[in-house]
């Protein structure tokens, strides 16, 4: 039982000190809005133009919006070295894992939320048709990359260059979930009938999987080690 | 019962070796303090102990567990007081003190939680954030916390560090109490006098080399 205990208590932890600091979500919505205001001066398009490109645009602005809440998930541990206390934890390290990812997750996902009207408005888009399909790829995507992002981001804490380690560990491997998202995008945003790109959701889908079962797994080697 | 038994315990950085064959046990009932100049090996031993660290030769036991292969059942029945003190600025005392036993499998009531502030002299503080609390102050809360894990192995780094007198003799308590309950404290100091009182055994760590010292070597300050 108390294995899921450490789970609730990690989401809890993150999210209270989170709410207090706004630290993370604060530097995560500032720089997706300046990614968001650079491509909007960069690029004058009519409706049609930008639903080919804008899918780009916002996996490229939540992906490294992403990267930099998962870099501040461990980092934060290092204040009065808590990440010894969670060495020390007596419990399967994987529920610090998935609380981590639970957190982050979080994080992410209410972000790209808080962003996705400011693509809406300065792209000119019509989303009201998609927005439940948009959910469900933001959902999808965002677990995929805290999945394996929570884990690199364990990985990197201690070494000195983390901040640069970080992305370029982890983006190479979240490519497949940046390629399927942004598939599955462009193919909500033109309505495009869904079996024309379902394929990229159920790639989304088992990679989910695939990577939050390798990466718990692999969590308590990273973390005694 | 044998609380804490080290073999031939050795540990490198590379071509530096920090630790050289040490052996050590300690009795449940045992207070071993540990001293030793700056860089001697002390925190690295206390973090092997401790389960943070893996040794690059020897083994070790915990109340007869292996160290490296039974550690979750280790750190149920341990706690490390180290420099950090491991607490989250921005919680209060009763936030870190619930999270810390929380993730130990522990649920303190509120009474508790408000009984072990008030004893380490905290309790007034107990909502305030932790990011407003002096060095001495977040010791003590980190006192709190084991007071109410009630571990039966207790490694203690530089405990008396920040603390004032009132905080000193606080610590030297606990510390008293939990011999008295059979526990184990292994601690490492550079105040022998604070220290004195409560040793049941002491030892000189040196270039990596542990030697045991007589109670009487403390009361002077030759050694130190």
């Amino acid at each position: 039982m108390n294995f899921f205990n450490v789970i609730r208590w990690i989401v809890w932890k993150d999210l209270v000190t989170e709410l207090r600091s706004r630290e993370t979500i604060s530097s995560m919505v500032f720089f997706a809005l300046i990614v968001i205001l650079i491509f909007s001066f960069s690029f004058s398009m009519d409706q049609q133009a930008a639903r080919e490109v804008i899918a780009g645009i916002i996996w490229v602005a939540f992906a490294f919006t992403g990267i930099i809440g998962l870099g501040k998930s461990f980092s934060a541990e290092l204040q009065n070295d808590c990440i010894e206390a969670l060495q020390m934890v007596p419990e399967s390290k994987g529920a610090i894992y998935l609380g981590k990812v639970a957190a982050n997750f979080l994080f992410i996902f209410v972000v790209e939320i808080l962003l996705f009207p400011m693509f809406v408005i300065f792209f000119n888009l019509d989303v009201v048709e998609e927005i439940s399909l948009l959910l469900l790829i933001f959902f999808l995507a965002t677990l995929g990359l805290s999945a394996v992002g929570t884990l690199f981001s364990a990985l990197t804490v201690q070494i000195r260059a983390r901040e640069v380690m970080l992305p370029i560990l982890l983006l190479p491997m979240v490519v497949p979930v940046m390629i399927a998202a942004v598939e599955a995008t462009k193919g909500a945003l033109n309505g495009d009938p869904l079996p024309m790109y379902s394929q990229w959701l159920e790639l989304l889908a088992i990679f989910d999987v695939i990577f939050t079962v390798v990466s718990f797994w692999m969590f308590e080697f990273v973390m005694d080690n | 019962m044998t609380a804490i038994a080290c073999q031939a315990i050795s540990k490198s950085y590379g071509h530096y070796e920090v630790l050289h064959d040490i052996s050590l046990t300690i009795q449940e009932g045992e207070c071993f303090s540990l001293f030793g100049p700056n860089g001697a090996g002390k925190t690295t031993l206390l973090k092997i102990l401790a389960t943070l660290q893996r040794p690059s030769e020897g083994r070790y036991e915990i109340l007869g567990l292996d160290g490296l292969k039974e550690k979750e059942t280790i750190r149920a029945n341990m706690m490390f007081l180290a420099h950090g003190a491991y607490l989250y600025d921005d919680l209060n005392a009763k936030e870190n003190l619930a999270f810390a036993l929380a993730l130990r499998g522990q649920t303190p009531t509120d009474r508790d939680m408000k009984l072990a502030l008030d004893r380490v002299g905290i309790g007034a503080f107990a909502e305030m954030k932790i990011r407003n609390y002096s060095a001495g102050m977040k010791k003590r809360l980190a006192l709190a916390k084991a007071m109410l894990a009630k571990p039966k192995v207790l490694l203690l780094d530089e405990p008396f560090t920040a603390l004032d007198t009132a905080g000193t003799e606080i610590m030297r308590e606990y510390i008293r109490e939990r011999l008295s309950e059979n526990g184990a404290v292994l601690m490492s100091t550079h105040d022998h006098d604070k220290a004195r009182p409560i040793t049941s055994r002491a030892g000189m760590l040196n270039q990596g080399m542990l030697k045991e010292i007589s109670l009487e070597a403390l009361k002077s300050d030759e050694l130190f």
